[in-house]
């Protein structure tokens, strides 16, 4: 009870007048009535009982514990550490990004048309569900398509090539009987799929969002597949999409941080043209370019599709070639299903024609 | 807007009301703390009226994805695409055309774009279980007028291409009754056929086929190189009239697109989507390639394919992306029948 009267939450007005009384320290004040506050302060009686009533709450010591409790970095640490992260079977991709795609963060994956975006997203969905024993997180996925390319067949595809992958790898018992209920019907029947017409419809599922994961509490994953095209036509007034994307890309980040789950959005890109040199870039103006924790970006080079790692708080920037195979999201090696991780990444310092 | 249709709190209707909020979109689009400034509720009252209103908001809750490939979800996943009525070509795009989203058909002049479109028409007539959709479709035309001749040629030959079918079944519909044919000579035009008549021919049920033919026609003739934005806007409003009709109705949309040259090399300010020593691009630009989920490709070869003892000009349909396709292409010929992809020599990209 040693706070000083200007740091307590009160109105400036109140604060000045109970310093000018003489009142410099919160417990000066514990004991008084309403009524001499209000003699001796020159406060009106209501506000003498408002003062009162916010000590008597303040002092409750529940409450100023809670104002006063921190974590070390070290605690940080191990709390990142043990979140974990969602392959993307494609092991220099998993590298780049320092294990995968990251639990409690918010990634984002700008690209052209057809380079791969929504593949990179179904396969998470599916990877996120590898049991535990096999180095996965053995959680549920949230698929939210605002264009509706979400096939599922295409994703019946992958779930069997994953479960044929973990086959490969089975080795202990516990690993033989994780596989005997990791089918391709359980893969699917762990995967939900919401469709958003328009943004009307994409904030109303992200505010019904906390509701959706108190029912399913294993979700560790969700994808919004994408987040640029219900923003990006009939919007005349720019400045309430930047409000409104802001605001979606904080109430997700809160998500991924409270519910411990990683959140994936897709973006397409636009040309920008600057100096009479036309280049491609992330949609949605610059403003979003702070919204996610990280951002990758997938382009093609002629015939070889790339993926950059063009920002990220605890990774280096990187470069890794990938392909899209049968079987999902892959290295870009002739051999599609390999164990140990190929060396096929190049770090490059920044790509000068992304800066 | 009736706000006591919400199971809130009459103190949350009557702050709500008080604010002069007038519809749910309204209330969305105000964040909470705004929210709680504008009606005076408390943090726990404003979670409480956006919950409610995302819930009505929301048209149909989470399904899993088995529940989809078990086709309990007709709406979200109806299970069947529309045939291309050749099963070398729906081979190549895993049953044919997908019931919701845009696929666009892009070529040079003279590759066989309109044939394709020609042969969609009559093939979305049949039922369900025979590739059709059971319905009819209307066909836009941009660019020449609508060509009756050809299509009168392809019913008549209708058995010759489909010996799947039994011959009772094509004679027993009048193929020409359910091709409904639209001109569009501007921009203007355009729109309006698709925001007015369009839907209506979709609410009746009369068709479930919309044809483009083509939409970058007017679209690089009505504006100048410089006008790159205002072109695209138009094209944002235009295809998202499409997709919101497409994923309504359930009715492909088919646009056919032009292309083009490509001079210099590769230019980082331009996406090639991987089509590297193709001496042509599809047009309009990133754009539209956004808004397009299906992008097939249609170019004329050198030589010739044959089939019986007729022999025509080589084509190739490529599949440059697609969200359940892989890359591939196959050989077609054009016929009197119609279009047919050629079997043996179904190359594969990539």
């Amino acid at each position: 009870m040693h706070r000083t009267v200007p740091s307590l939450p009160l109105a400036p007005s109140v604060k000045v007048k109970l310093i000018n009384a003489g009142f410099q320290v919160a417990s000066d004040l514990i004991d008084m009535r309403p009524l001499q506050l209000c003699k001796e302060a020159g406060i009106s009686q209501e506000e003498a009982v408002e003062v009162l009533q916010m000590l008597r709450d303040d002092a409750q010591p529940h409450q100023q514990r809670a104002a006063t409790e921190s974590v070390t970095a070290l605690d940080l640490l191990h709390q990142e550490q043990s979140l974990g992260s969602i392959v993307t079977f494609c092991s220099g991709l998993d590298n780049v990004l320092g294990g995968g795609v990251p639990v409690g963060k918010t990634t984002e994956i700008c690209g052209a048309p057809g380079v791969g975006k929504t593949q990179l997203c179904m396969q998470l969905a599916v990877d996120v569900q590898i049991p535990v024993c096999f180095g996965g997180l053995g959680g549920k996925a949230l698929y939210v398509d605002t264009e509706g390319s979400f096939l599922v067949q295409r994703v019946a595809d992958m779930a069997k090539a994953a479960v044929q992958h973990c086959t490969l790898l089975a080795e202990d018992t516990e690993q033989k009987q994780a596989l005997e209920e990791l089918t391709v019907e359980k893969i699917l029947s762990n995967l939900f799929l919401v469709r958003c017409h328009d943004y009307v419809e994409l904030l109303a599922e992200v505010y019904l969002l906390p509701d959706f994961l108190s029912e399913h509490p294993e979700v560790r994953l969700i994808v919004i597949d994408s987040i640029a095209f219900p923003f990006r036509h009939d919007f005349e007034d720019l400045s309430q999409r930047t409000r409104l994307l802001n605001g979606l890309a904080q109430q997700l980040i809160q998500l991924a941080t409270q519910h411990s789950l990683a959140v994936v959005l897709t973006n397409q890109m636009t040309t920008r043209v600057s100096n009479g040199q036309s280049k491609l870039v992330p949609a949605l103006g610059e403003s979003w370019g702070h919204a996610a924790t990280q951002r990758l970006i997938l382009h093609w080079e002629g015939l070889r599709r790339l993926a950059s790692l063009y920002k990220s708080p605890s990774q280096m920037e990187a470069t890794i070639q990938y392909q899209i195979t049968v079987q999902g999201f892959r290295d870009a090696t002739d051999e599609p299903r390999h164990a140990s991780p190929s060396e096929n990444y190049s770090k490059r310092p920044r790509m000068e024609d992304l800066s | 807007m009736e706000w006591e249709q919400f199971e809130l709190n009459p103190r949350i209707i009557a702050a709500v009301k008080r604010a002069h909020f007038r519809s749910a979109k309204e209330i969305l689009c105000v964040s909470g703390p705004d929210l709680q400034r504008l009606t005076r509720l408390s943090k726990t009252d404003v979670l409480r009226l956006h919950c409610a209103v995302a819930a009505a908001v929301r048209k149909t809750s989470p399904v899993t994805a088995l529940q989809l490939i078990r086709g309990e979800c007709p709406v979200l996943e109806p299970g069947h695409r529309l045939s291309f009525a050749c099963p070398v070509l729906d081979g190549l795009m895993r049953g044919g055309l997908p019931l919701r989203g845009i696929t666009e058909l892009a070529g040079e002049s003279a590759a066989g774009k309109t044939q394709f479109c020609l042969q969609l028409c009559l093939s979305v007539q049949y039922p369900e279980e025979n590739g059709g959709l059971n319905s009819g479709a209307v066909y836009i035309c941009t660019e020449d007028s609508f060509p009756i001749k050809r299509l009168l040629q392809l019913i008549t030959q209708q058995s010759r291409l489909r010996p799947d079918l039994p011959p009772a079944l094509i004679h027993s519909r009048r193929l020409t009754d359910s091709v409904y044919i639209e001109h569009a000579a501007d921009l203007e035009a355009l729109q309006a056929c698709v925001s007015q008549r369009v839907p209506v021919l979709l609410k009746r049920g009369l068709v479930r086929l919309v044809v483009v033919d083509s939409v970058a026609a007017l679209f690089r003739s009505e504006f100048q190189a410089d006008e790159a934005v205002q072109r695209s806007r138009h094209l944002l409003a235009f295809s998202s009239t499409l997709h919101r009709l497409s994923h309504a109705y359930g009715a492909p949309v088919v646009c056919v697109n032009q292309v083009t040259d490509v001079m210099d090399g590769p230019n980082p300010g331009r996406c090639d989507y991987g089509l590297v020593g193709s001496k042509v691009l599809p047009a309009l630009g990133i754009a539209w390639a956004n808004q397009v989920m299906v992008r097939l490709m249609l170019t004329r070869l050198a030589g010739q394919v044959k089939s019986d003892s007729r022999s025509c000009a080589s084509r190739k349909l490529e599949v440059v992306f697609a969200p359940h396709l892989p890359r591939a292409s196959c050989l077609c010929g054009v016929w009197e029948e119609g279009v047919r992809g050629i079997p043996d020599d179904a190359l594969h990209d990539e």
